[in-house]
C-alpha cells in the first residue's frame, strides 16, 4: 500500500475523478494494442467496459461509505465478473475449419473489466500494476509469437493437383521422409472435364528436409500443378 | 434518463442497432432498480419495522442493482453479430449499453459526482475516439482481407499476389461457393505486412488479378 494514494482512498470529488480517469486510461492502453492488431474489440470497447466496471465499485462504496446503507460492498462488483463474461462470449467465433478465434480478445476484455473494478474501488496499486503487466505481456509475447512463427518447424503448404492418385503419392512421400502431417484440408472443384483439387497441408519438418527442398521435391511428383508455402 | 438519451442520440445518429430509446430504457431501468431497493430499505426501517424485527430480515441495498449488471451483459451479447466475413460487429454497442446501465445504477444511488464525469468520459469516448481509431488502424501492419473470386483454381494465384506484396500469410480460410445459388468461392486471409504501407495500396495491388470479383478489408 503506497502512502501517496492514501488521500484518495475516501469518496471525494477528487478521488472519483482520479479513479474514473485512470480507468479510462488503463482501458485505453489495453484497447490500443488490440486495435493495432485489427481485432474486433478496440479502444472504445475497452474504455467503455473499464469505465462501467469502475462505476459499479464506486457506486457500491458510495452506498456504504456515504449513504450508510446496510449493504455488501462487493456485491455490485461481483456481478461485473459474470456480466462481462457474456459480452466477451460474443467475440468468440468458431470458423468453418473448427478453429476458435477471438478468445484472447474476450479474455482481454474481461481483464479490462477487472482492472476497472480495482481502480474504481481505489486499489490503485493493483490496477496500475496489472495494466503494466498486461501491456508487457502483449508486447513481449506478440514479438515472441512472430519469432516462433518465423522459425517454426511447422509449415503450411498450399497445393493444387490432378487426380486422386497424386494425393496418394504425396501422402506416401510425406511418410517416406518422416514428415508428420498435422492437418489437411482438401477442396475439390470440377470445371467441365478438368478436375483440379487443392489441399492445404500443415507439416512438421525435420532436420533433413528444408522448406525449399520440400517444395522442389513436391513439384517433381507427377500430377502436382502448383505448390506454395503459406 | 436524460443522460441515457443523450448517449443514445449519438449512437442512433450512426444508425446502430441500439439507438436513442434503447439507451434511455436501459439507463432508466437501472436507475429504477436502485431506487426500488432503496425504497425497500427505507420501508424496512419505517413502516415495516415491526415485522422486520420479528422475522429478522435485513435487505441488502445493492442486491437488485447487482443483477442489472449481469442482465445487461446478456442483453449486450445479443447485439453482437458475426457476419459471413468472420467480422464481429456490435461489440462497441454492447459495451456502451453496459456502461450506460452502470451509469443508471450510479444515478439511482444519487451519486451525481460520478455520473457527470462518467457521462462526459463515455460521451467523449464514443464521439471522438473513432478518429484516433482510424489513425491507429491505418498504421497497423496486420490486415484481414476478405476476397471473393470466380474459380477455385485461382487460389494459388491470389496467394502468389499477396506474397508479392511482401507480406506473410498467417491464416487462410477458404469457402467454396455453391454454384446452384450463384455463390462465389471466398477466402479470408490474415496477413502481416513486412513493411508499413498504406492498406489501400496493398488492396488495389491484390485486386489487379482479374479473377477477383470483390475485395474487402475486415
Amino acid at each position: 500500500m503506497l502512502s501517496i494514494f492514501d488521500p484518495l482512498r475516501d469518496i471525494t470529488v477528487l478521488s472519483v475523478a482520479v479513479r474514473m480517469l485512470l480507468s479510462a486510461v488503463c482501458g485505453g492502453i489495453i484497447g490500443m494494442e488490440r486495435e493495432y492488431k485489427r481485432r474486433p474489440a478496440g479502444f472504445r470497447t475497452h474504455i467503455l467496459i473499464c469505465l462501467g466496471a469502475a462505476m459499479t465499485t464506486l457506486t457500491s462504496q458510495y452506498l456504504y461509505l456515504v449513504l450508510h446503507y446496510y449493504t455488501d460492498m462487493a456485491r455490485l462488483g461481483a456481478q461485473v465478473v459474470a456480466g462481462v463474461g457474456f459480452i466477451g462470449a460474443g467475440t468468440i467465433i468458431v470458423t468453418r475449419r473448427q478453429r476458435v478465434k477471438g478468445l484472447t480478445t474476450a479474455a482481454g476484455l474481461w481483464a479490462a473489466a477487472i482492472i476497472g473494478l480495482t481502480l474504481g474501488a481505489g486499489f490503485y496499486e493493483g490496477g496500475i500494476l496489472a495494466t503494466i503487466l498486461i501491456l508487457l505481456a502483449e508486447l513481449l509475447f506478440s514479438k515472441l509469437e512472430y519469432h516462433m512463427l518465423e522459425h517454426a518447424q511447422e509449415i503450411n503448404l498450399y497445393m493444387e493437383y490432378n487426380g486422386k492418385q497424386t494425393l496418394d503419392c504425396v501422402l506416401r512421400f510425406y511418410r517416406e521422409h518422416e514428415l508428420k502431417l498435422l492437418d489437411v484440408e482438401i477442396t475439390r472443384s470440377s470445371d467441365g472435364e478438368k478436375i483440379t483439387s487443392c489441399a492445404i497441408f500443415t507439416l512438421r519438418l525435420n532436420r533433413k528436409c528444408t522448406a525449399n527442398w520440400l517444395l522442389n521435391a513436391l513439384h517433381a511428383i507427377p500430377g502436382v500443378v502448383l505448390v506454395q508455402e503459406l | 434518463m436524460l443522460f441515457g438519451g443523450m448517449l443514445g442520440i449519438e449512437r442512433g445518429r450512426k444508425g446502430r442497432a441500439a439507438g436513442f430509446r434503447t439507451y434511455m430504457f436501459v439507463c432508466m431501468g437501472a436507475a429504477l432498480t436502485m431506487l426500488l431497493s432503496q425504497y425497500e430499505y427505507l420501508m424496512l426501517n419505517g413502516a415495516w419495522n415491526d415485522i422486520a424485527g420479528e422475522i429478522g430480515i435485513r435487505t441488502d441495498v445493492s442486491r437488485f442493482g447487482a443483477q442489472v449488471i449481469n442482465g445487461i451483459g446478456f442483453l449486450g451479447a445479443g447485439t453482437i453479430i458475426v457476419t459471413g466475413k468472420q467480422e464481429v460487429k456490435g461489440l462497441t454497442t454492447a459495451a456502451g449499453l453496459w456502461a450506460s446501465a452502470c451509469m443508471g445504477l450510479a444515478i439511482g444511488a444519487g451519486f451525481y459526482e460520478c455520473v457527470f464525469l462518467a457521462f462526459l468520459l463515455i460521451f467523449l469516448c464514443i464521439r471522438f475516439l473513432p478518429y484516433l481509431e482510424t489513425a491507429v488502424v491505418e498504421r497497423a501492419r496486420n490486415m484481414n482481407i476478405y476476397v471473393e473470386f470466380t474459380s477455385m483454381d485461382d487460389v494459388g494465384r491470389i496467394i502468389g499476389q499477396i506474397k508479392a506484396q511482401n507480406a506473410q500469410i498467417y491464416e487462410v480460410d477458404i469457402t467454396r461457393g455453391k454454384e446452384s445459388r450463384a455463390q462465389q468461392p471466398s477466402a479470408v486471409f490474415s496477413i502481416r505486412l513486412n513493411h508499413r504501407r498504406a492498406h489501400e495500396q496493398v488492396l488495389t495491388a491484390i485486386a489487379e488479378l482479374e479473377t477477383i470479383t470483390m475485395i474487402d478489408e475486415v
